[in-house]
């Protein structure tokens, strides 16, 4: 394998330099700027006045943003695991060629071209008071499961989350079906000749083979789950009072309608913090199949 | 690459300054080159985006001569949040819708304002408004804003539905729930309010309330930080306000203030608390509507009465042409052009446009802003935007749980201390 | 699975992927109804009414036509000067012996994965120092700059699986560096090209944060940025709103039925290996 990583020719310096210098003034500039304004408080005019670590302190007696960090967990859990789930599902159903197979898989992932501005604003009407949810809720008998999804404080989060899985579920989805057109069908063959179950199948055969696919989703999940800000603002800008809010959205609100850059700064480090988990989790696994390979 | 040399010179500029904040804001220096071109054309930074009002500026705009100016429209809760970058931007804006009051105050105080002092003397575009206005627009002995036209609040409601129902306003408190109840009994809501997606249209009623209860000065003082928001003369304020919960339309909670006028037009429910506004939802001649109903007569009368207008960026390119142009938008023909063209309810501020030809509606505002002792603006106008949005999380909260009214108001007095404390 | 019926998976799927679409049908029928029959009988009542009104309104005051204009003239050079760029970083780190390989990719890769909150307010000073700030060339700068580590991490991985030989055999017969990477490696990267193409494109096409973090002339606004504009403004107008979402949305669908075969294969040829 090294015999082929020739001595660098300057040419392939530069091939190296010319990306390397966009992302380094447009992402690791502005961010390594971020890392040193959470040390300091600032409204946007002037110096900045340096205060230690007076940000990370303010952020533990902080409730909404206590609250917002439980969100983000539950979101992260939530939409990775849903999305993951759901899309793995129709994944596995949808696999064999039988025919209405393509029309179903192009309408579940059809969702997915949407921006998710678009998608918030496509839901909120569906949870409106008298919005299609709760007129079929109405005329199933339900109509004691009607609620104001977004404005009650116990529904805002889910419903939102919702909506979000709505759109990932077919992307995840269309990942997995071409993880598993990659797998070897005699295999599954052989052991259904063997006698063993659809589940044992899936299990012991098909699931091992997904691992690389299963790499590349958790990366595409992670990312979006990290990003999630427009879907959370577009329909609920994280209220009912902040029972929807994400650090994300706090962070939004703390930087801009607050001026509070420092402090928002703040956020957006601990944002990056649990970034890092995934991030090294992520790295740790890809480093492993590259052992492997 | 055509970036190439220009970011080498962004990022030495940036290494010079890493050990201070000041990296940011000396990165504006960078863009000194393109000052001659920024100059010759000045920009208008509006944050109104509703159709009517939009075109009725850029009809406005149109007619200035002078320079040619660049008319951006954002949508407001985009433009809210930008605003401060915009400001503090190295090439900002040079004309900016917003609010007069301790909004633009703080803004001023931050260095962001340009001094628009020489517009209100002399012969000056301004120099005729009321000394009312003028106070509402100085900041530390300077004019730093420029009203153009203002509105009133009331209660809104349909005159054939009132008919329908054979009630009629309230003018006490008294007759106010017994007119809630009389409309509640014919299965409509008494009360609609969109504080969904706009939760500071809760913050009106709570104003008035607080006005009604306990006077202008107080409430001015209380959103001015001299007064906690746990005191017991806000906790009788929300006594009266949770003695109207069971008559607002629930439903509300998910609506934007726009949403809430529907059930209004479908006589679905009876009265809207709201700005004059109203009318750009609402068309027609069958919208009344009467003062927010007296609660202690010995508190003299206090309305809200928003005042909209403009100001400059301090770092204004064309300083000279910024002030041209606020005070082209201030003049007499102008006020009463966007007034007409954009079919608002709102209110000239200088007193030569002739208002006669104004709908009975405005009159009617007019004459009830006239007969009340003071004015004040809004929520946010009076306080900040940081302060609208802790009320915001305390009022919505009460919507949804009064009986823990004590704990939300001891909450809203931590978070108003949290903000004025920065 | 092989067992069962056709008529069992049908009768779940159908009502599934039934429930799946509702919400886009009926947003389709919102945006075909006339305002008044949406305010007189409620946005989710059966259709009254049918118009064009909310299309030609979303289109002509509402400035959708003009911001698909710009989303094309911001996404389409982003997503060339993405895939140059990556492809430039891609080819060294993958076929040469470059110090610390990994850990530039991995930090690359991780640049991607950090939250844009983080980077708001430095990126428009940033753009204000290079005098580009409110430009288009601003927001094609940020949209490759934060997509690169990604779009990197890919092609570096289907890169690695390109056999030695073949660039060996080039190398032999005298090609450079600058030959091989085009004429061998880059025909070869085309499906896993093609694949990233389609998903930059949905990602600078659908961008809102960058697009309001960078620009603040209305007649620059893209379209998401747009949209949110329009909805700024049509409050209650859900057929406007309605209508101007569906244009906002037919172009990524475009490209992504058009690009679906390579869209899949490619991604994952890179990561499977």
């Amino acid at each position: 394998m090294t015999t082929t990583l020739r001595r660098v020719p300057p040419v392939v310096w530069v091939f190296l330099a010319v990306p390397a210098a966009v992302e380094l003034g447009m992402v690791f500039w502005p961010a390594l700027n971020s890392f040193y304004l959470s040390f300091t408080q600032w409204n946007g005019l002037g110096a900045a006045k340096p205060v230690g670590l007076d940000n990370f302190r303010a952020l533990g007696s902080d409730e909404i943003f206590l609250g917002a960090l439980k969100n983000n967990v539950l979101w992260a859990v939530g939409f990775g695991g849903l999305s993951v789930l759901t899309g793995l599902a129709l994944a596995v159903a949808l696999n064999r060629p039988r025919r209405g197979v393509g029309l179903y898989r192009s309408a579940i992932y059809l969702p997915m071209v949407f921006s998710l501005a678009v998608t918030g604003l496509f839901w909120r009407v569906q949870y409106q008071p008298d919005g299609t949810i709760n007129t079929v809720l109405g005329g199933l008998g339900l109509g004691g499961w009607e609620k104001q999804w977004l404005a009650d404080p116990d529904t805002a989060l889910w419903a939102v989350l919702v909506a979000a899985v709505w759109r990932q579920a077919g992307y995840v989805m269309v990942l997995y079906l071409a993880g598993l057109k990659s797998t070897d069908p005699s295999l599954d063959d052989a052991s259904a000749v063997d006698g063993a179950s659809p589940w044992q199948r899936f299990r012991f055969v098909t699931w091992p083979q997904l691992r690389g696919v299963n790499t590349v989703v958790f990366a595409v999940t992670v990312i979006d789950s990290l990003r999630t800000f427009d879907i959370v603002w577009a329909m609920t800008q994280g209220g009912p009072y902040h029972s929807s809010e994400l650090l994300s959205t706090y962070m939004f609100q703390q930087g801009f309608t607050f001026l509070n850059l420092g402090y928002a700064s703040a956020i957006a480090v601990v944002i990056f913090a649990m970034a890092l988990v995934f991030i090294i989790t992520y790295l740790v696994r890809a480093t492993k199949n590259e052992v492997e390979a | 690459m055509i970036s190439a040399p220009v970011s080498r010179r962004g990022f030495l500029a940036g290494l010079g300054g890493i050990g201070a904040a000041g990296i940011l804001g000396a990165c504006a220096t960078g863009s000194d080159d393109s000052s001659g071109a920024a100059s010759a054309t000045l920009t208008l930074q509006s944050s109104l985006s509703d159709p009517d009002p939009k075109a009725a500026l850029t009809e406005v705009v149109k007619g200035y001569a002078k320079t040619p100016v660049t008319l951006n429209t954002i949508a407001i809760e985009t433009f809210r949040a930008q605003l401060p970058t915009y400001l503090n931007s190295g090439n900002p804006p040079d004309v900016l819708t917003w609010y007069a009051g301790s909004v633009a105050r703080d803004y001023a105080s931050k260095g962001f304002l340009l001094d628009l002092s020489d517009l209100w003397t002399g012969n000056g575009p301004c120099a005729g408004f009321s000394p009312a206005l003028k106070e509402l627009s100085t900041n530390d002995g300077k004019q730093i804003f420029v009203p153009t036209n203002w509105y009133w609040w009331g209660l809104f409601y349909k005159k054939s539905a009132f008919q329908e129902w054979g009630v009629r306003p309230a003018e006490t408190w008294d007759e106010f729930i017994t007119l809630c109840k009389t409309i509640k009994s014919k299965g409509v809501h008494p009360l609609t309010m969109g504080t969904g997606s706009t939760q500071w249209v809760a913050s009106g009623w709570f104003d008035y309330l607080n006005l009604r209860v306990n006077g202008a000065d107080f409430h001015r003082e209380l959103l001015a930080g001299r007064h906690s928001f746990d005191d017991p003369k806000v906790k009788t304020v929300m006594d009266h306000y949770r003695q109207i919960l069971e008559f607002i339309d629930p439903k509300g909670r998910s609506y934007s203030w726009q949403d809430a006028v529907t059930p209004l037009n479908a006589k679905k429910a009876g009265m809207y608390l709201i700005g004059a506004f109203i009318t750009t939802a609402m068309p027609g001649d069958d919208l009344d509507f009467f003062r927010v109903p007296v609660i202690d007569k010995n508190v003299p009368l206090a309305e809200e009465a928003p005042t909209d207008g403009y100001f400059a960026s301090a770092k204004s390119r064309n300083a000279q042409g910024a002030k041209d142009l606020i005070g082209y938008l201030a003049a007499p023909e102008q006020q009463q052009k966007f007034i007409e063209l954009s079919k608002s309810s709102n209110l000239p501020t200088s007193s030569k446009v002739d208002t006669t030809r104004f709908s009975p509606l405005v009159q009617k505002g007019i004459k009830m802003l006239g007969e009340s002792a003071s004015l004040t603006q809004f929520f946010n106008r009076d306080s900040s935007d940081q302060l609208q949005t802790v009320a915001d999380t305390a009022l919505t909260k009460f919507l949804d749980a009064p009986e823990d009214v004590d704990k939300i108001l001891a909450d809203w007095q931590a978070g108003a201390k949290k903000v004025l404390g920065r | 699975m092989r067992g069962k019926s056709g008529w069992g998976f049908h009768a779940v799927m159908a009502p599934l992927t039934l429930l799946w679409v509702a919400p886009m049908i009926f947003v389709v029928v919102v945006a075909f109804r006339s305002f008044d029959d949406i305010t007189l009988h409620g946005a989710s009542a059966f259709p009254r009414s049918f118009t064009f009104d909310g299309f030609s309104t979303a289109l002509g005051t509402g400035s959708m036509g003009r911001a698909m204009w710009i989303s094309a003239q911001v996404t389409v050079p982003a997503v060339i000067l993405s895939l140059l760029l990556s492809s430039f970083a891609a080819y060294a780190l993958s076929r040469y012996r470059i110090p610390g390989r990994r850990a530039i990719l991995l930090t690359m890769l991780a640049g991607n994965l950090l939250p844009p909150q983080i980077l708001l307010i430095p990126v428009s000073r940033v753009m204000e120092s290079l005098g580009i700030y409110d430009t288009l060339g601003a927001l094609v700068l940020i949209h490759v700059g934060f997509g690169l580590g990604f779009y990197t991490f890919v092609l570096h991985g289907f890169m690695r699986s390109i056999p030695a030989e073949l660039t060996e055999a080039a190398r032999i017969d005298g090609a450079g560096p600058v030959q091989i990477y085009a004429r061998i490696i880059m025909p070869l990267c085309r499906p896993s090209l093609a694949a990233l193409g389609a998903l930059a494109t949905t990602w600078i096409f659908n961008d809102l944060i960058w697009a309001i973090t960078v620009l603040r002339t209305e007649a620059k606004l893209p379209v998401t940025a747009a949209l949110l504009n329009l909805q700024g403004g049509y409050v209650s107008n859900w057929n406007v709103v309605a209508a101007a979402s569906i244009v906002a949305a037919v172009p990524t669908a475009i490209v992504f039925f058009a690009f679906q075969k390579h869209f899949v294969s490619g991604l994952l040829m890179g990561s499977t290996k």
